[in-house]
Parts: structure tokens; C-alpha cells; sequence
């Protein structure tokens, strides 16, 4: 009995929330609002416990060098005043400069040189390899903004414009079937957690 | 000729029947299974056997960057993906990377209990906590694990917990597979697992970020799954039905009203005057 009260609690928010597609209404946001108070309570809860965790219990324990991040991280919040915001600019500054360094070797080798060989050399392996290597220059050739498109740029522009149309639409239909993904799972629940229990099924 | 607040209820009109076509559609085999056939794509394939042809024992990292949110998508991927490694006899180190991951992650557990397998666990697999990982604890983590963690999942340290306590970094990890929702952070792995390690990596994710992992595949990744498709087909490669079959046969089903309408919307401009 406890499963199908929380089956049908579940089927009730799906409801609620799906009730946006036929209009605006007092049950779509109860249950927005009680799905985003739930999420937000989640993630705070889940992201305080990393910081104790990562940052407090180490200071407790006598590792006074984790106030450091422990500071940047507050100052974060200095954007909540305008007279100090600009205390914020430092953690800003110390999660780009890391975060670039941290990424642009990799980025070099792993997408710029071993990509382009690739291309290369896969070009040389088959019908795929060679369409790859067309739509890959013909697509960068549309992003060339410093020449008209004419004569042989714009007749590699034209080629590469339906590259990336074809790569959009790709794109497109993958978004599509992930919608309808979670549709069904929805559906799967509704009828695994509520309608199947309660019919004893 | 018709306002625009016309046009726009006529259009949502149109979308609503889709829907509506499309939500019969994928009702039917929720109900009544057709079982119909399921095509194994070579990534999926490649990331099977990634796992199937690493020596019995080996050690799989899995960055783990799950969302509840997002879990129908994902959930035949991930049952299909515990069973296979666990039936390979294989250690596992999970890290949770998001907010949800330990709850799904347990959660997932209960279902393929990994016991049941034989597994005990600290010895066999180990669950690490939510910590927000982003590229640069990614590289943190593969250069030193306990520099991102000190505990496991239940507060144990690791320096107690056998399978992990010899273990710091990438060069105890025989292959890691890559969970992940953001589209974009698969580049993470080839940067910091890849690049400077060399290491084997294997991604699981949405259907809609396969367009941006399937660039990596087979260079500097060996396979991926990529939507519940995938899982499906995981699911049928290694023989371990889960929930992605009932699923595949509904999405099949529901994509078809969508399909008319493209084609039809692609082809109305041609034979009479567009609106």
C-alpha cells in the first residue's frame, strides 16, 4: 500500500508538471515549486557537506592552508554587495588562470593535433574517411569571414553550409528522441509504480 | 492573411496532435511489448568489449556524473553496464562527480547488487563521495586521488579500505569509464585521462551529446554509449535484458509522428504556398 500512496504521490507531480503543455496553472507550479524547493535544498545539503568534508574537518584537523580556498570561496559572495563586489574578482581569477592552464595542453594534442591527423590520415581509408575530410574543411571555410564568398570559397561555403545543417539536424533529432526518452520514462513509472500495483498486477 | 497570434495557435495546434500521436504511440508497447529488432552499432560494441577483453581482476575507474533528473535516459546504459563488470569479475572504483551520483549510484546498486556477484565490498568495489569534480579535480584526481577524497562513501578512510589503499592515481586504473551530462565535458577526459596518461576510456551519456563524443571514437576513446538506444543495445550484446528493451520499442513507436511531420513540413513548401 505504501508503494502505491508513493506511486501515486510521483504520478501526481508528473501530472502536475505536464499540465504546462495544455496551459499556465496553479497545479504545474505547486509542482514546479515543490520539485525546485526539493533540488535546491538537495544541493545545497550535498555541496555544504563537500566543503566541510574538503575544507573545514582539514582545518579542524590542523591544516591551516585550507582556509585559503576556503576565503576565495566566500569571497564568491561578495557580489552580493556592490560596495565589495569587487573581492569577487579574485576567486574569479584564480578558477580561470587554473582552469586554462589545466586544460590547454591537453586541448593542444587531444583536439587540435591528434584531430586534424586523423582526419588526415582517415581520409585515406574510405568513402566515410574522405566525406569527413570534405565536410571538415568545407565547414571551416564557411567561417572564413576575412574574404567574400566567391569562386572557390563560396562554392566550398555553399558545400559546407549543408555539412553543418546536416550536423545541426543531428544534433536536432537527438534532442527529440532524448525528450522522448524521458516521456517514456515517465510513462514507464506511472504505469510500474501506480497503475500496475494498484491493480495487483 | 492570417496575425501572427493566429499562425502561433495554429502551430501549437499542430505540435499538440503530435504530441498527442506521439504519446499513443509510445502507450502501446508500455502495454503490449513488440519486440522489435535491435541493431548493435559499433561504438557499443567497442565499449562492450573494452570492458569483456580486460583481464579478470582488473581495476575500472568510473567517474560517475549522473543525474536523477536525467536517469531515463541513462538507466539501461548504467544496469547493463554493472552487470557486464561485474560478470567480468572486475574491481570497481566509483567517484561521484555531481550532487545526485551517490544516490543513484546506490540506488542502481540495489537493483544489480553486486553481492549477488560475489563481490564484497572495500575488497571488490568501493563508492567514493560527491565531490564537485570539474576538469581541473579530474586532473587532480588521476594525478592523486586523495587529494580529492580522504573517505569513502561512509566516511571510512581509504587508506583502510584494501581494494584502495595501494591505489592514488591513473596508473592503478585499467580502463575508466566516463559518465557524463554536459555535452561538452567528454573533452575533460581526453585532456586528463587521455593526453597525458594514456589511459583507456570508455563514455556512457545523453542520446543528445553523442554528436560531440562520437569525434573521440575510436582514436581516443574506444566506445560509447550514447542515449537509452545505446543501452538497449548494451543490454542485447551482453545479454542482460533490463529496462531499455520496453523502452526502445515505445521510442520507436513515438518517434513516428515526428518523422511524418518533418517530412511533411519538408515537403509542403513544394506543392502549395506556404504560410
Amino acid at each position: 500500500m505504501a508503494s502505491v500512496i508513493g506511486g501515486l504521490i510521483g504520478t501526481l507531480f508528473i501530472i502536475s508538471v505536464m499540465s504546462m503543455l495544455w496551459k499556465d496553472n496553479i497545479f504545474f507550479r505547486f509542482g514546479q515549486a515543490a520539485i525546485m524547493g526539493a533540488s535546491i535544498a538537495h544541493y545545497t545539503f550535498m555541496n555544504f557537506q563537500s566543503v566541510h568534508t574538503n575544507a573545514i574537518k582539514p582545518i579542524l584537523a590542523g591544516n591551516v592552508l585550507f582556509i585559503i580556498p576556503l576565503i576565495l570561496g566566500l569571497l564568491t559572495y561578495s557580489r552580493l554587495s556592490s560596495d565589495v563586489s569587487w573581492l569577487a574578482k579574485y576567486p574569479t581569477n584564480v578558477l580561470i588562470g587554473v582552469g586554462t592552464g589545466v586544460m590547454i595542453a591537453g586541448s593542444l594534442r587531444g583536439q587540435i593535433i591528434d584531430q586534424v591527423k586523423q582526419t588526415i590520415l582517415d581520409a585515406f581509408t574510405g568513402l566515410n574517411g574522405i566525406l569527413i575530410f570534405i565536410g571538415v574543411v568545407t565547414a571551416f571555410s564557411f567561417f572564413i569571414f576575412t574574404k567574400e564568398h566567391t569562386g572557390a570559397l563560396g562554392t566550398s561555403v555553399k558545400i559546407g553550409r549543408v555539412f553543418l545543417m546536416i550536423s545541426l539536424g543531428t544534433n536536432f533529432s537527438g534532442e527529440i528522441v532524448w525528450y522522448l526518452t524521458q516521456m517514456i520514462g515517465r510513462l514507464m513509472y506511472i504505469l510500474n509504480e501506480f497503475i500496475w500495483p494498484l491493480l495487483g498486477a | 492573411m492570417a496575425t501572427a497570434r493566429e499562425r502561433l495557435a495554429k502551430a501549437t495546434r499542430f505540435y499538440q496532435i503530435i504530441w498527442a500521436l506521439c504519446l499513443i504511440g509510445m502507450f502501446i508497447p508500455l502495454i503490449s511489448p513488440l519486440g522489435l529488432p535491435v541493431v548493435v552499432s559499433e561504438p557499443v560494441k567497442a565499449y562492450y568489449n573494452s570492458i569483456v577483453d580486460l583481464p579478470e581482476g582488473s581495476v575500472i575507474g568510473v567517474s560517475f556524473g549522473a543525474s536523477a533528473a536525467l536517469l531515463d535516459e541513462q538507466e539501461a546504459q548504467f544496469l547493463a553496464t554493472w552487470k557486464t563488470i561485474f560478470e567480468q569479475h572486475h574491481k570497481v572504483i566509483f567517484y561521484c562527480s555531481t550532487e545526485d551520483a551517490s544516490i543513484v549510484i546506490n540506488n542502481e546498486l540495489e537493483v544489480v547488487v553486486p553481492e549477488s556477484y560475489g563481490y564484497t565490498y572495500g575488497v571488490d568495489y568501493v563508492i567514493l563521495p560527491y565531490s564537485p569534480l570539474g576538469e581541473a579535480g579530474q586532473a587532480a584526481f588521476a594525478q592523486s586521488i586523495r587529494s580529492i577524497y580522504s573517505t569513502d562513501i561512509n566516511g571510512d578512510s581509504l587508506d583502510e579500505i584494501p581494494l584502495i589503499k595501494d591505489i592514488d592515481n591513473a596508473e592503478g586504473i585499467d580502463l575508466l569509464i566516463y559518465e557524463y551530462t554536459s555535452c561538452t565535458d567528454i573533452e575533460w577526459a581526453v585532456r586528463q585521462w587521455v593526453v597525458p596518461y594514456n589511459k583507456p576510456v570508455i563514455a556512457t551519456t545523453l542520446g543528445c551529446c553523442g554528436p560531440m563524443a562520437a569525434p573521440y571514437y575510436p582514436t581516443q576513446i574506444q566506445g560509447f554509449l550514447s542515449g537509452s538506444g545505446a543501452g538497449t543495445e548494451l543490454e542485447v550484446i551482453s545479454g542482460n535484458p533490463g529496462p531499455g528493451a520496453a523502452m526502445s520499442d515505445a521510442k520507436n513507436l513515438g518517434i513516428l509522428p515526428f518523422l511524418a511531420a518533418i517530412i511533411w513540413m519538408n515537403v509542403k513548401p513544394f506543392i502549395g504556398k506556404e504560410e
